[in-house]
């Protein structure tokens, strides 16, 4: 009997290992077609939705034969000259013709198209997130929901007790004197006193310290203009539109030349839905257009407006008038090229998720007790006298050099080099 | 607290007590008084409430105070007062004509920093300080003329042109030069540095196509001063592979110490 198990075991292993080994194969023939596709053609083509280069998804329906692809992939110029169907082809998408791919070999092509023919638009992510999102905000509501009946249920029992209490007093001859209702009884009244005091105290406190901050505050712009997808999806650096950062106080909003920089080529918006904050769709084709109409830009002849009222701008055009979040009161200095250029410091430590903020709110509470609180902690890069590396001002610092060398202390923080003096930020 | 006064024991002994208090003070008008404490609470409360609840995200809030928030002298980003300053050449003549740019003809003071009067490269060279050639044809065919004042770099230097450069440049050109950055395909047409057409290109060209822009690209000028742009054509000579022809004078022009006189 053992035996026999042993058999069917050992049979049942290889049989579990060649299926393994035969779908992990197939994956990796799907995963090679994904990854030479991306490599090669996603600059132009998108496997469902016409680009630079129309979409690629049915192409065995619409191509002659499948050694047309090939011939085609590998010499575009050669085919268009010769064959009528990739004649309509050039007709349609010139003046652009496809970059020739002479080293894509017969079946990296297949893949290629198997990759195309089977993809699918991943949408699942986005609705499983959302019902995620759903799921931890219900929990809140039915906690409360939870506090809320507990509650009436103590102050049921507790008005059952004191009945009780009344009664088998009665019973024994006690004169208790007739129960007050709850609303005169002076024990619930105070308590809900204090819990009011407390709540208010609590609230007013926290409203007077947090005057003058804007923790959160989320303007209203002009342009929908997202950070997400600029420094998210299309990992432009902060420091690209925001180059006074490393250079000056501050971290200057950019002219709109330097938006035009990009905006000259890309007129519309093909990523995913941008969703405001309540709810509705943002046409992100149509932000583009708002900022064609502020640089002065035709869209049509993709030029500028031309000069006639002699102002040095083109005709129409005028400054965007963005709504400044991070503001500092007058009596605080702060210098954003200190802290980014020197201190290396990165943006988002202050800024937060930059890349992730659809509409950018003030992440920090930009506090007096904020700022310390970093300086304490922070360290400087300070001057290694041996190595030669740091910053080579502090190798003026001869009395903290003495003592890292004495192991007297590890590290130097901003607050050891004056970073918490107060003339540092007031003056 | 609030348990501690549920409890059995403790609730008694408060009754008890508040029954004492009723026998010693009846006469005074005891159910007015907690009314009025009651009503201010709730007052109160609503009043913190107000104050604070009402916060609007698309708002930025209240101050204490206003002198010490808001600089009474003139803040980058602060609001021109509009009855002295106008935008609006119509407007010209009552009011100060402003519109941010420059006055034509300005330099930008602490230009001498960027480029030292005593490095003679490029002191020599009066075609860069101010850079004289125009945004046309012309222009850009005598950019071939202009040499790139900087001698070869130094280790930090070129560790900075790589970072002006993966700022600036690389979003479309990619960080090897190959016009494979993030962005490229969104642009369409964007140039392979690393491609003969652009190892043959001189210095001068590519300093006047940053300069002023050329075809789709945009120009840099307001990104990066006269220095970072010539640190960043020298910086593009490193990615692009050895020239195959005629390849002497690229390459001592990235090595050597090249002279400014054309």
């Amino acid at each position: 009997m053992s035996c026999y198990k042993k058999i069917i075991n050992r049979n049942f292993f290889f049989l579990i290992i060649s299926l393994s080994l035969f779908l992990v194969n197939n994956n990796l023939f799907a995963q090679d077609g994904e990854a030479l596709f991306k490599a090669n053609c996603a600059n132009c083509h998108k496997p469902d939705e016409d680009y630079t280069g129309p979409a690629l998804k049915g192409w065995s329906a619409r191509v002659p034969d499948k050694e047309w692809i090939y011939k085609w992939v590998a010499n575009p110029a050669q085919v268009i000259a010769s064959d009528a169907y990739a004649k309509s082809l050039f007709d349609k998408w010139k003046p652009t013709v496809m970059t020739a791919f002479p080293n894509l070999k017969k079946e990296e092509i297949d893949a290629i198209m198997k990759y195309v023919d089977n993809y699918k638009p991943a949408e699942k992510k986005d609705a499983a997130a959302g019902a995620a999102k759903d799921d931890s905000a219900d929990n809140s509501l039915l906690y409360g929901i939870l506090f809320l009946i507990l509650a009436v249920v103590a102050f049921i029992l507790l008005q059952v007790n004191s009945n009780l209490r009344k009664l088998t007093d009665d019973k024994e001859g006690v004169y208790r004197g007739e129960p007050v209702p709850f609303y005169r009884n002076k024990t619930y009244l105070m308590t809900g006193i204090l819990i009011l005091f407390a709540l208010g105290g609590y609230y007013t406190i926290n409203g007077a310290i947090n005057l003058g901050r804007s923790r959160g505050y989320q303007p209203e712009q002009p342009i929908y203009y997202s950070h997400k997808v600029h420094a998210g999806t299309n990992q432009i650096s902060c420091l690209y539109c925001h180059g006074g950062a490393q250079d000056s106080k501050h971290a200057n909003i950019p002219s709109v030349n330097v938006c035009m920089n990009c905006h000259m080529s890309i007129k519309e918006y093909k990523g995913d839905p941008i969703v405001r904050e309540d709810g509705k769709q943002v046409n992100g084709t149509e932000e583009i257009q708002k900022l064609y109409k502020y640089a002065g830009w035709n869209p049509e002849t993709r030029q500028y407006n031309p000069d006639n009222n002699k102002d040095g701008i083109p005709d129409g055009a005028s400054p965007i008038e963005w709504v400044k979040i991070h503001n500092l009161p007058d009596h605080v200095y702060f210098n954003h090229s200190q802290h980014v250029k020197v201190g290396k410091v990165q943006c988002q430590t202050c800024h937060g998720n930059i890349q992730e903020m659809p509409e950018v709110y003030q992440f920090s509470d930009l506090s007096m007790g904020w700022c310390i609180n970093c300086h304490r902690e922070s360290k400087v890069d300070f001057f290694n006298t041996s190595t030669g590396e740091g910053n080579k001002f502090y190798s003026i610092y001869e009395k903290f050099h003495k003592d890292l060398k004495d192991k007297k202390m590890d590290s130097v923080t901003v607050e050891k080099i004056g970073g918490t003096e107060c003339q540092k930020c007031h003056y | 607290m609030i348990i501690l006064s549920f409890s059995g024991m403790k609730f008694d002994s408060l009754r008890r007590f508040d029954k004492r208090n009723i026998i010693r003070r009846k006469p005074i008008n005891k159910k007015d008084t907690m009314k009025k404490m009651v009503k201010s609470a709730v007052v109160f409360a609503l009043a913190c409430f107000a104050l604070t609840s009402c916060s609007d995200k698309r708002k930025p809030g209240s101050i204490y105070v206003p002198d010490m928030a808001y600089s009474r002298g003139y803040e980058t980003y602060a609001e021109r007062n509009s009855k002295q300053f106008t935008s609006n050449i119509s407007e010209l003549g009552g009011k100060i004509f402003y519109n941010n740019l420059p006055v034509a003809g300005t330099i930008k003071r602490g230009c001498n920093i960027d480029m030292p009067y005593w490095d003679t490269a490029y002191h020599n060279n009066e075609t860069i300080f101010p850079y004289v050639l125009t945004n046309d044809s012309t222009g850009y065919n005598l950019s071939d003329t202009v040499k790139n004042p900087l001698s070869a770099l130094s280790d930090a230097d070129l560790k900075e042109s790589q970072r002006l450069f993966n700022i600036n440049c690389a979003v479309c050109h990619g960080e090897k030069g190959d016009a494979a950055g993030p962005v490229a395909g969104k642009i369409g047409g964007v140039a392979n540095l690393t491609q003969e057409a652009y190892v043959k290109m001189t210095d001068g060209k590519m300093f006047h196509s940053i300069t002023y822009g050329k075809n789709m690209m945009g120009s840099y000028a307001s990104q990066l001063n006269a220095k970072q742009r010539w640190m960043v054509v020298k910086y593009i000579r490193t990615l692009q592979p050895a020239p195959a022809s005629d390849s002497a004078k690229a390459q001592t022009d990235i090595k050597t110490k090249t002279a400014g006189n054309p």
